[in-house]
């Protein structure tokens, strides 16, 4: 599995060893543990392009009141930004361009991600509640002909750590979120 | 979808013909999968009661060995479907084991009612049956279901009325057709600046104001901007934060809501219930309570940030090739995602299927 992955992967240009994806997963979780520590969603990404850090993404939705936010989106925000500053071609940066993300992407992001064309996604942890690469739906490798290309996931890097740290954030309430019923019912116990 | 609100059904009740003229569409429920695929059934044992007599005594003593706990809506006993047969009831004993039937041979009735617990005294040899195997939720599947076995259906009204094309008045859908004629005119704007003739506007129904109104504006430079993450940036900049700069795009606007009455847009119409989640400064949490019209169906990322941003209500024209809310996935059904909305397709369908049309004659002819 992991063999053919590489091999479709370098196919389109694109192949990085175990070592670098463990650096960078090391860095998107430092990026995810410092969001925690400021009170926003635990969730780090970034996105490498030949081996440089084209950006640096973290969830916006609390402060642009736009759910749609994410950190995967901040960052493919970032590297168009990039591409028209240095006058590079979107298309072409993105087809060679991995992500590294601590949890999978979620229904949205993982669409999104096939419009860009990017080829490879590095993840920790599952995202159960809205996950778009096999957790909920797998739009990562579904057949949509006019969804973009499907793009390859490896997942599970330190995926406990990244479950830890989602899970000590929703234990913090979201100030931001509507009050949910359940929520309510909750509070009255208190 | 047997029947549906046809145009002008109702035209000689309001009498006016412009009315009649105008609404030449129809408009369809985009519901789950459980509430439009047919009637899965299962096979089960069914016995002949002999004697009519006995009856409430073996349903009593059967349903205390077969309390058919996953099947309550099945009823127990039906008439005999068979006019000419000597018995004239039959009876639900137990569900089979699919496949084992056939290796096996049918069980006898002392095979299915072992140790004595029902005194089989007035039945007759079992048999098997097709019943459905989930309660039917549409009065449609209702009818299917009632065909193989007597069912109970609990009608749920909201949805009988939306298959029968009933749950909007002729004024509401001539509301509607406003709102889509404002999302058809973005389209247009939108298509004559390069972009993609899509088209979109975003409601409050408790106000009946637009809020928002945008048009796709995906290029090189940010392919994602599709009509619907346009509107969702623009209700986010009506409160007063958002993303994007929309300055090149003049048919993309946003009314404030800063300045709103509180008390106003918690208005709530007769007969119609409004969950309204507001946060502490009276503002909703981004689109919670609001319908978006727009002229094609949303891609699976547009469908998902519609979640993502609490939409109330999705009416589109026109289905897509990849769509997320009817065509390829109901997103807005599913119940393993913490949000689930309505969505409705057909509003002004030929004029945003020309759209369409219009658009890519247009690209073929330039290139």
């Amino acid at each position: 599995m992991e063999k053919t992955t590489t091999a479709a992967l370098a196919a389109r240009g694109v192949s990085v060893s175990a070592e670098e994806r463990e650096a960078w997963m090391e860095r998107a979780m430092h990026m995810a543990k410092e969001a925690l520590e400021n009170g926003e969603v635990p969730v780090g990404c970034l996105m490498v392009y030949n081996n440089e850090v084209l950006a640096k993404g973290r969830n916006e939705v609390n402060q642009t009141k736009n759910a749609t936010r994410h950190a995967e989106m901040v960052a493919i925000d970032q590297v168009l930004e990039w591409c028209h500053r240095f006058g590079r071609n979107p298309t072409e940066v993105f087809e060679h361009t991995v992500l590294y993300v601590t949890v999978e992407p979620c229904i949205m992001c993982a669409a999104a991600l096939r419009l860009m064309k990017i080829p490879l996604v590095v993840y920790g942890c599952q995202n159960e509640r809205f996950g778009g690469c096999g957790s909920v739906l797998d739009i990562a490798s579904a057949d949509l002909p006019n969804t973009g290309t499907p793009f390859k996931c490896i997942p599970g890097y330190q995926a406990e750590e990244a479950v830890e740290m989602l899970k000590i954030f929703y234990k913090q309430e979201n100030p931001n979120a509507p009050k949910s019923k359940v929520r309510k019912k909750e509070g009255h116990k208190c | 979808m047997d029947r549906v609100l046809c145009p002008g059904e109702h035209g000689e009740e309001n009498g006016s013909v412009m009315e009649h003229k105008t609404i030449s569409w129809q408009i369809f429920p985009v519901l789950s999968d459980q509430h439009s695929q047919g009637v899965e059934l299962v096979l089960a044992y069914a016995v002949p009661i002999l004697d009519k007599k006995k009856t409430s005594r073996l349903v009593k003593e059967i349903s205390a060995v077969y309390p058919l706990e996953g099947q309550q809506h099945l009823k127990r006993v039906r008439a005999c479907t068979d006019k000419a047969s000597p018995h004239p009831l039959e009876m639900l004993i137990c569900l089979a084991k699919p496949g084992k039937e056939k290796a096996e041979g049918l069980h006898t009735l002392s095979e299915l009612l072992p140790n004595k617990q029902v005194d089989c005294c007035g039945l007759g040899e079992p048999f098997l049956v097709h019943v459905p195997a989930h309660p039917p939720l549409t009065r449609m599947q209702f009818e299917e279901a009632k065909f193989h076995w007597p069912t109970a259906f609990h009608e749920d009204k909201y949805v009988t009325s939306a298959l029968t094309g009933h749950l909007f008045s002729e004024e509401e859908k001539v509301k509607m057709q406003t709102y889509m004629k404002q999302a058809i005119w973005a389209a247009q704007q939108g298509s004559e600046k390069g972009m993609k003739a899509i088209g979109a506007v975003v409601v409050d129904p408790a106000t009946e104001t637009v809020l928002a109104v945008g048009h796709d504006c995906r290029s090189t430079s940010n392919p994602l901007l599709h009509a619907t993450m346009v509107c969702i940036d623009l209700i986010a900049q009506g409160q007063g934060r958002g993303t994007y700069n929309f300055k090149s795009y003049p048919a993309c606007t946003v009314s404030p809501l800063g300045n709103r009455d509180p008390s106003a847009s918690k208005a709530i119409r007769a007969g119609t219930v409004r969950k309204f989640e507001s946060r502490d400064d009276g503002l909703p949490y981004i689109c919670t309570g609001y319908e978006l019209y727009i002229t094609s169906e949303p891609c699976v990322m547009c469908a998902m940030a519609l979640v993502h941003s609490r939409i109330q209500r999705v009416f589109y024209g026109i289905a897509s090739p990849d769509g997320a809310l009817g065509t390829k996935y109901k997103i807005h059904t599913r119940q393993d995602l913490n949000h689930r909305f309505e969505v409705f397709r057909g509003i002004l369908e030929d004029q945003c299927c020309s759209l369409v049309k219009d658009s890519q004659e247009d690209s073929q002819s330039s290139k």
